[in-house]
């Protein structure tokens, strides 16, 4: 009862002084080096509400894992040079420029002079300093710490003068400069304590105190509602202006609804309650399209997304497992012939016609059209042919019974199970388009839906599975990120994971090739390595390459620079620079 | 008398469901998983008697065409609806083998009575086959979890004292416990694969383990009420048996709980497999279950878009009602 | 004095074992936290494992269930892996929340449901009744969920209730009666769920124990005596046919914390249903352990309310009393 007792005091009583409206963007100071974006000016005032399908874990740049929780951090923190996510292309962030030595190991950044973080304290090299100093941290266990150690041997960091710092690399590493998004910098006058104290690792939770989270972000926390919404508020010391010197960002808020699921982000859009959807499904986009008029959106398909869905067959060494019914099984796994005709079998249209609505990409190689500075445009597309699958199982010495199931050599009847996350509505339908267009060469499939987390168990510890439909990347465009996805010994080789020696000369090939790839600094060389790479993959098809979804987005149409992308962050990358049109009247809220 | 009207209408409507049912493979235009992939979510095809020649006896469909908002009739040809066709074949009670069903039309032209699914299969056919699975599955995982709560339920209640506290310690443990986190457990125990026939026994299992603990208060309730009620003391003080007190005074009163839960369990205990299956544990694809084409219902867009695949719902909705009016007719 | 202790034993004992039980069900399902991090090329698996090391989830079961022990004696419940955060402050904001939801609907329930189940009954027959009855049979056997996403379907379509969460955007602005009323509203969607899949129980039961002690033979003599209806109803029928009644009202306790998860889900009711459901998908233990705890000792008042419902109901009812040994 006391409880209720205080929940109704809860429910009744005024937060009134939490209200203030939203600080005005501070007059530019003389000596601050701003920098000036691009788009179209937009006006001042108004909140934008976006609908997350969960609340952020942590506001902690350096530990939190997730991405919804990454959602909320971008808003709040700047990186010293940044990926504009329309053009891929680096961009000066918070170094103003930056060099790269000739051997392409040192990295010398010049740093903006005169911006202040959001408690409108300066900013200067010994932040940078700290930052990595955090990231590197073994104790601190950063995510990101992984991105910075090449070969087992991490970058130095150098304080030249309060306004320049240099990474030093081991080894040449091929665009280095990537890299830098993705590292926020943080306020060593607000965290060197905690950091000191050894409490790192626990700053900065969901409901720090507003005042104690600073960052160099275009927007800063007001409030947190636990379960319900965070709100940001501009940072009026933010150091981006527009085309015609005015301060950003123009938005006062930011709001963040924690809704639940993405068919409630697409309920509370279509109600009107939230402005901008981050990413649709295409049966909600085709929801939406119906009433877009109505609701006056602007929906937008960007075309192929990064994400690449592909089968799996279980090549893992299973010695020492007690899985002898699965290592029986990868005498067909393992046997090149049966992993083509799989692939001619499979109906990649119409997966891209019943998964996708249409909106969808077939693939048959790791890297999709979207990708247009990495894609190897002349891999072959064969069509379906089950005609062909028959083929090459003949030629592999598999038969067929007089009710067509398909047998082996042996005579052992070709039957596995094929797992997949049960929480993913699209790879759910691919299991089952692919269980009948498998059915139509003899082959018995058993669809095991899988809660994820029971899934990735099974496909990277026990490797107690037979086939697994999986998706990956969807990060950057570049391939180092995938490097570990390629590498024999890499912890994400998913057919065969941590191979000691490359099982095979087309994987020794690989190995080669992506090492060359990482070390090489001219693009039309790494381009020719990864072709290469490529055109292995898609001739061995360790994966089976399925469908890329299209990037859908929506948004309220009176929203201005929209310009949705197709890195992460689709739509709120440049959150700086959104406006609302009818700012004056939705600002009143 | 009109009660007993009530009754024969009911068990005579309940057995024509069950029959349909049970023979699904005649009455099913189709085979359940015979998927259509130029019709997905093609709405119920619509049955006509005049063409362009008139009226007709007997009804005919027109064939569907996708276009850009949906699908629109080909009315260049009429396909008759014929009855007594052969198609795919299939067995009643897995042994009488036949390929002859109920209606159908020459291809390509589809009689989809009840629209197409998100693979462009046959809605209708589903419903038929599902409802093998699920109805068993539903009423025999209810049988079950009656039978254990009655008698946990009576035992605590007449026997009272330490067994009682015993008996409803271990309700509440089961009332309690992370059942979620469980079937993660179990699933993981399990096979890869787990057959049709496996996986019928471990929906009924799982779900008796489960629910067994709610109705067996509720019936503890009942005995306790029962056993110190005045006539029963009486009877006791008469020199009447335990098992007579229990025949004639105590079990009589439980049964009005027990067919009001089995009316609220049957429908949940179907709908409930839709949960299982997020855990692999439920009735996999491609083979049909109530619960499996409830959980499309699941996508906002998919439940305001197509009308026709709410009628796993309905079904469900109608046997339920048909089984608690006639626990009701019984009763009184 | 001495079934309080012996109903306080029980209580004890049975939360140890719900969390043993849990600590099982957790060591039992595949996976952890940090598998999620597993899928990104770029992470090691030697930064997984640190940690996991972090938060104790490479020890065996038995230490862990020690220091977990150890952590609920001195007042905590342990911590959030995801949250990085104690357990029991996260908890209790929700549960709050969880806490207005459920008792707003049990209460409006139980006072829909009670007259209409006895309304019901004395017309037992009648054609009242028969409508009654079948819209109710209607409503026991639709499923929940189905419930809970047509009346968002309409919500959404109709735009008359708020569709989802607590309070609205320019909650902050109102002034205090706005306030309230804007949590009302926003209650409005998710009560009706719960009342509308609640309900039909409640009257079911209802009705059918009063309708059986109305047939019972000493009403009928009651009646032939001349005691009017509504004395026969309050004073000789309803305490008799009370029993189902006061079980299923300690059931409504007891599911004050737990009933409404699914309900919570899908309106994005910010209580405790989302929190738990997310972390067992998630395989943060310590917040599903102690979510659990939680409602256990609901459970447990709701129970125990329920039986001393039940013996001041009929005095005769008393443990240990009347005995068939």
């Amino acid at each position: 009862m006391k409880a209720l007792v205080r929940l109704a005091l809860v429910v009744c009583l005024c937060v009134a002084n939490l209200v203030a409206s939203a600080p005005a963007p501070a007059p530019l100071n003389q000596g601050e080096e701003l920098a000036r974006v691009e788009g179209s000016t937009g006006r001042y005032g108004g909140h934008l509400v976006v609908g997350q399908r969960s609340e952020p874990k942590t506001l902690n740049p350096a530990t939190a894992t997730d991405a919804i929780s990454h959602e909320v951090i971008g808003r709040l923190h700047s990186d010293l040079i940044e990926i504009n996510r329309a053009t891929q292309k680096t961009e000066p962030g918070l170094a103003k420029s930056w060099k790269t030595s000739p051997d392409g190991r040192t990295f010398t950044l010049k740093l903006r002079k005169g911006i202040r973080f959001s408690d409108g304290q300066p900013f200067d090299a010994d932040d940078v300093i700290f930052s990595f100093t955090v990231y590197l941290d073994e104790a601190i266990n950063s995510p990101q710490r992984d991105l910075l150690i090449i070969d087992d041997k991490a970058p130095t960091i150098k304080k030249l003068d309060p306004y320049t710092v240099q990474f030093s690399l081991p080894h040449p590493y091929a665009a280095a400069e990537r890299l830098f998004d993705g590292f926020p910098i943080l306020p060593r006058h607000i965290l060197e304590k905690s950091y000191r104290d050894g409490k790192f690792v626990q700053a900065w939770p969901v409901n720090t105190p507003p005042a104690e989270l600073v960052g160099l972000g275009p927007f800063r926390v007001k409030q947190y509602w636990p379960g319900q919404r965070i709100v940001l508020e501009r940072n009026p010391y933010y150091w981006k202006t527009d085309h015609d010197n005015r301060r950003l960002p123009y938005l006062d808020e930011l709001v963040f609804l924690f809704v639940g699921s993405e068919d409630a982000q697409v309920m509370r859009f279509e109600a009107g309650e939230t402005d901008l959807i981050n990413r649709l499904s295409s049966e909600n986009y085709a929801l939406l399209s119906k009433e877009q008029l109505q609701h006056r959106s602007q929906l937008s398909d960007l075309g192929p997304s990064l994400e690449y869905n592909f089968l799996v067959f279980n090549q893992n060494d299973l010695s020492g497992k007690k899985l002898e019914q699965i290592s029986r099984k990868q005498a067909w796994f393992q046997d090149l012939k049966f992993r083509q005709a799989v692939s001619a079998a499979v109906d990649r249209d119409s997966i891209v016609k019943l998964v996708y609505g249409t909106r969808g990409t077939p693939l048959w190689g790791n890297v999709g059209p979207g990708n247009k500075a990495w894609v190897n445009a002349s891999l072959p597309h064969p069509q379906r042919s089950v005609e062909t699958a028959r083929q090459l199982l003949k030629s592999a010495s598999f038969t067929w019974d007089a009710s067509g199931q398909l047998l082996d050599r042996t005579g052992q009847v070709v039957e596995f199970s094929l797992v997949t996350s049960s929480s993913n509505a699209q790879r759910m339908k691919m299991a089952t388009l692919l269980q009948d267009d498998l059915s139509q060469i003899g082959m018995k499939v058993n669809v095991v839906p899988l809660d994820f987390r029971a899934l990735i168990d099974r496909v990277f510890q026990s490797f107690d599975y037979e086939a697994a439909i999986m998706g990956l990347g969807g990060g950057d465009a570049d391939p180092n990120p995938e490097m570990n996805v390629w590498l024999s010994n890499g912890s994400s080789h998913l057919w065969h994971l941590n191979e000691a020696q490359p099982a095979t000369t087309w994987e020794r090939e690989i190995d080669q090739l992506m090492n060359e790839q990482m070390v090489t600094l001219d693009y039309h060389k790494r381009k020719k390595l990864y072709d290469r790479v490529q055109q292995i993959v898609s001739e061995q098809v360790p994966f089976i390459f399925l469908a890329t979804p299209n990037i859908l987005t929506g948004a309220k149409s009176e929203i201005g620079n929209f310009q949705p992308a197709l890195l992460d962050h689709y739509t709120l990358w440049n959150a700086d620079q959104l406006f609302l049109r009818n700012a004056e009247s939705a600002g009143a809220r | 008398m009109r009660n007993k009207r009530r009754i024969r209408y009911l068990l005579v409507a309940l057995a024509v469901s069950h029959l349909v049912v049970v023979f699904a493979g005649f009455i099913a235009p189709c085979d359940a998983k015979q998927q259509d992939r130029s019709l997905p979510y093609a709405p119920p095809t619509r049955m006509h008697f005049v063409g362009a020649s008139g009226f007709h006896f007997r009804p005919f469909v027109f064939a569907s065409l996708a276009d850009a908002d949906g699908y629109r009739e080909d009315r260049t040809r009429e396909y008759p609806v014929h009855f007594f066709v052969k198609g795919s074949s299939y067995a009643v009670f897995g042994m009488i083998k036949s390929d002859v069903h109920l209606f159908g039309v020459d291809a390509p032209a589809r009689f989809m009575l009840l629209g197409a699914d998100a693979f462009g299969r046959d809605e209708f056919s589903r419903l038929l086959w599902g409802g093998q699975i699920s109805l068993a599955a539903g009423l025999l995982a209810t049988l079950i979890t009656l039978t254990t709560a009655a008698v946990i339920g009576t035992v605590s209640g007449f026997h009272g004292g330490w067994v009682d506290e015993a008996l409803m310690g271990v309700s509440e443990l089961f009332l309690s416990l992370p059942w979620l986190y469980f079937l993660l457990g179990v699933r993981a125990f399990l096979p890869l694969h787990v057959s049709p026939t496996g996986t019928f026994f471990l929906l009924i299992g799982v779900i008796g383990l489960i629910g067994w603990a709610r109705p067996a208060r509720l019936v503890r309730g009942v005995v306790l009420s029962a056993r110190n009620r005045n006539y029963v003391s009486a009877a006791r003080g008469f020199g009447a048996s335990d098992l007579y007190l229990l025949r004639t005074h105590i079990l009589p009163a439980t049964f009005s709980v027990l067919l009001t839960q089995a009316a609220m369990l049957v429908p949940l205990y179907v709908a409930a497999e839709a949960t299982l299956s997020f855990f692999g544990l439920g009735v996999s694809e491609p083979v049909p279950s109530w619960g499996n084409m409830l959980a499309a219902l699941q996508h906002y867009s998919v439940l305001v878009s197509y009308d026709w695949l709410l009628a796993p719902a309905a079904a469900l909705v109608v046997t339920s009602v048909m089984y608690g009016m006639l626990a009701d007719a019984l009763d009184s | 004095m001495k079934y309080l202790a012996r109903r306080a034993i029980r209580a004890f004992a049975l939360l140890i074992a719900v969390s043993v039980l849990c600590f099982l069900f957790t060591e039992m399902a595949p996976g952890s936290f940090f598998d999620e991090m597993r899928l990104n090329p770029q992470i090691s698996p030697e930064t997984i494992s640190n940690l996991r090391s972090r938060y104790g989830l490479d020890q065996p079961l038995v230490e862990r269930y020690g220091h977990w022990l150890l952590a609920v004696a001195h007042g905590d419940l342990g911590y959030s892996i995801a949250y990085n955060a104690p357990v029991a402050p996260l908890l209790w904001t929700r549960a709050l929340n969880t806490l207005l939801l459920t008792t707003t609907a049990m209460v409006l329930t139980w006072l829909i449901g009670v007259p209409l189940g006895v309304w019901t009954a004395t017309w037992r027959g009648k054609w009242l009744d028969r409508i009654v009855e079948t819209g109710n049979s209607l409503l026991i056997s639709i499923p929940e969920i189905v419930i809970a996403l047509g009346l968002l379907a309409w919500a959404v379509r109709s735009r008359a209730v708020p569709i989802g969460g607590m309070i609205s955007l320019s909650h902050d602005d109102l002034s205090g009666w706005g306030k309230l009323r804007d949590v009302l509203q926003h209650l409005l969607l998710p009560t009706a769920i719960l009342v509308l899949a609640g309900v039909s129980i409640v009257v079911r039961h209802v009705r059918a124990s009063v309708g059986e002690v109305l047939d019972a033979p000493f009403v009928r003599a009651g009646r032939g005596l001349g005691i009017g209806q509504v004395r026969l109803l309050f004073r000789h029928v309803l305490p008799v046919a009370a029993s189902p009644g006061i079980t299923l009202f300690g059931f409504s306790i007891a599911s004050l914390l737990s009933g409404s998860l699914l309900v919570e889900v899908t309106t994005g009711w910010p209580g405790l249903g989302p929190l738990l459901l997310e972390a067992t998908f998630a395989r943060d233990l310590y917040l599903v352990i102690g979510g659990i705890i939680f409602s256990a000792v609901f459970l447990l008042a709701g129970n125990f309310i329920a039986d001393l419902l039940l013996m001041a109901s009929d005095p005769r009812i008393r443990t240990g009393g009347v005995n068939a040994e």
